[in-house]
């Protein structure tokens, strides 16, 4: 069985035809989330979804929504503050779990003295940095390698003069909306046209977050409205470009 | 008991920045409803409304008891609610939030204190049988303003209820299986609607109906009007928030009148179409053996 996008549809349980499962060379075959191997030579899936392969980085995995955000190391959330310890924030990364922390010298140039404040309730854009089974999440903002923020850090209006907030989308939409070409491997073009000519060259700014949150700033209150909608909808209702595009269209037609 | 999950601050700032614009998160007017739905299920009694995000279901039943000692000539109608962990994590069974406490607290002022439910029809023999009558509200899905979804299906809920037909002969009470005889509807006097207004700004300036959960976390005053379609108030509850103008709240009124007409009529016409697509009619109907007595 496939789906529009010509890959095949897995159910729990189901053997994977060995034909689907990548071939290299070099590279070991790596298994993603909704996998698990059977030794001696099973792979069966145990969600259902989409079943997607990198035949260059030799893996494979499920696409699949779920509803509970399990953090992964390497993630990029929106995480919201819940209080401060010591030397460390407390912040939430979903409602009713377990909170993650967040070192308070891990942000850019932050020592003993020059630490950023926050305050409970503000929301930092940060990077998952260790995240095992049975222990809380920790988080950073900074690289550990070069020691540069690469954009993460408090979440905050631009420039003092703007304003901004967080809407909340499913965590596959999400993943679709991070990846690295959204419009041709996640069908997502709704931020694309929404600064482009079908929605008159919005001016907004974005940070997506793996654990279902899309924070949007812009400099007018009717732009992140607009924005939020947008990607609400095209979340909600499922929508193909095309769709995406009459959305963003009406949406304009509305707020004008 | 996990704690209900707070908004963050941009999320707080942000809507009542909007508000003061004129805007709304999902694009609607200050005086627009949510989409509502109303279903009716299979058995009679049973109503299911979605507001938005917010999706309450109401079951009505009956039962024949023995009515209260000191009040022998009427039946009794009860409505519980309860808001189980199913609706939010921070609910808890057996240990009622304050928002279960209001909100059940309410609709039995709307609807019970109302006397929206004859209850001297639901006698049977005095003091000794009677009918009871109960509605259970269930909360599927908290999106906010449980209150007027809540009380728009137990309206309805009752409204579609058919109660078993009995009789009397010789001071034996029999009741009838659908089978033997047609169920018949309760006695019902009048449809009371909540409508319920939020309050933002320091002084209480904007008012917003139906507000989301969203908004309802950011809002400093509310005010529940429950009234029907002829513009008769059950009552206004206003419990405590930030004072509001009385002529702010006059206005909110006549606009509650005109949502009130609007749910009596939706109600009415989900009912009219929930009895045409239970009436078979037709051939069928007349060439039956059975016939309605």
């Amino acid at each position: 069985m496939t789906t529009t996008t010509g890959r095949p549809f897995v159910l729990p349980g189901e053997t994977v035809d060995p034909s689907l499962v990548p071939t290299h060379k070099k590279h070991p075959l790596r298994l993603g989330p909704g996998l698990r191997h059977i030794p001696p030579s099973d792979i069966i899936p145990t969600v259902a979804g989409q079943l997607v392969t990198n035949p260059v980085k030799n893996s494979i995995w499920v696409e699949y929504n779920s509803q509970r955000y399990i953090p992964q190391p390497g993630d990029l959330v929106i995480a919201q503050i819940v209080r401060s310890t010591q030397d460390a924030y407390l912040a939430s990364l979903s409602p009713y779990t377990a909170s993650a922390t967040l070192p308070q010298l891990s942000f850019e140039g932050a020592t003993k003295k020059t630490r950023p404040m926050l305050s409970p309730g503000s929301l930092v854009y940060a990077r998952v940095s260790l995240a095992n089974k049975h222990m809380d999440p920790e988080l950073e903002c900074v690289s550990s390698a070069t020691g540069k923020s690469d954009g993460l850090g408090p979440l905050t209006a631009t420039a003092g003069t703007g304003t901004g907030t967080v809407f909340d989308v499913s965590l596959g939409f999400a993943r679709r909306l991070l990846m690295a070409r959204s419009r041709e491997e996640g069908r997502v073009a709704v931020l694309e046209m929404l600064g482009g000519e079908e929605g008159g060259g919005l001016a907004f700014e974005t940070a997506v977050g793996r654990n279902g949150k899309v924070w949007v700033g812009s400099e007018s209150v009717k732009t992140v409205i607009i924005v939020g909608r947008a990607l609400q909808e095209t979340d909600r209702g499922g929508l193909g470009i095309e769709e995406q595009r009459r959305l963003v269209k009406r949406l304009i037609r509305e707020m004008r | 008991m996990p704690r209900e999950a707070e908004p963050s601050l941009s999320e707080k700032q942000f809507v009542l920045q909007a508000l003061q614009e004129n805007l709304r998160l999902d694009g609607r007017e200050f005086d627009q409803y949510r989409p509502l739905e109303l279903t009716f299920g299979d058995q009679y009694g049973v109503a299911d409304v979605t507001l938005g995000k917010t999706r309450v279901l109401a079951k009505a039943s009956a039962e024949v008891t023995v009515p209260y000692a000191d009040r022998p000539l009427d039946g009794i109608f009860t409505i519980a609610t309860e808001l189980s962990p199913m609706t939010a994590p921070s609910f808890e069974v057996n240990r009622p939030t304050e928002t279960e406490v209001l909100l059940s607290r309410l609709l039995e002022k709307t609807i019970r204190r109302s006397g929206a439910l004859d209850t001297e029809s639901l006698c049977l023999v005095a003091g000794q049988k009677c009918w009871s009558v109960r509605v259970d509200v269930h909360v599927l899905s908290h999106g906010g303003n449980l209150i007027d979804a809540a009380c728009l299906a137990v309206v309805a809920s009752l409204r579609h209820f058919r109660k078993p037909d009995t009789s009397i002969e010789g001071g034996v009470l029999t009741v009838y299986t659908p089978a033997e005889r047609e169920p018949v509807p309760l006695s019902w006097l009048h449809s009371p609607f909540c409508v319920t207004w939020s309050f933002f700004g320091e002084e209480g300036e904007i008012a917003v109906l139906d507000a989301t959960w969203l908004e309802e976390q950011v809002r400093v005053a509310s005010c529940t009007i429950s009234l029907n379609r002829h513009g008769e108030i059950c009552q206004i509850a206003k419990l405590g928030g930030t004072p509001v103008e009385a002529v702010a709240l006059l206005q909110c009124t006549s606009v509650a009148l005109t949502k009130a007409k609007e749910f009596s009529a939706l109600v009415d016409r989900k009912l009219a179409e929930d009895l045409k697509r239970r009436d078979k009619g037709g051939l069928m109907a007349e060439l039956k053996a059975e016939n309605d007595r």
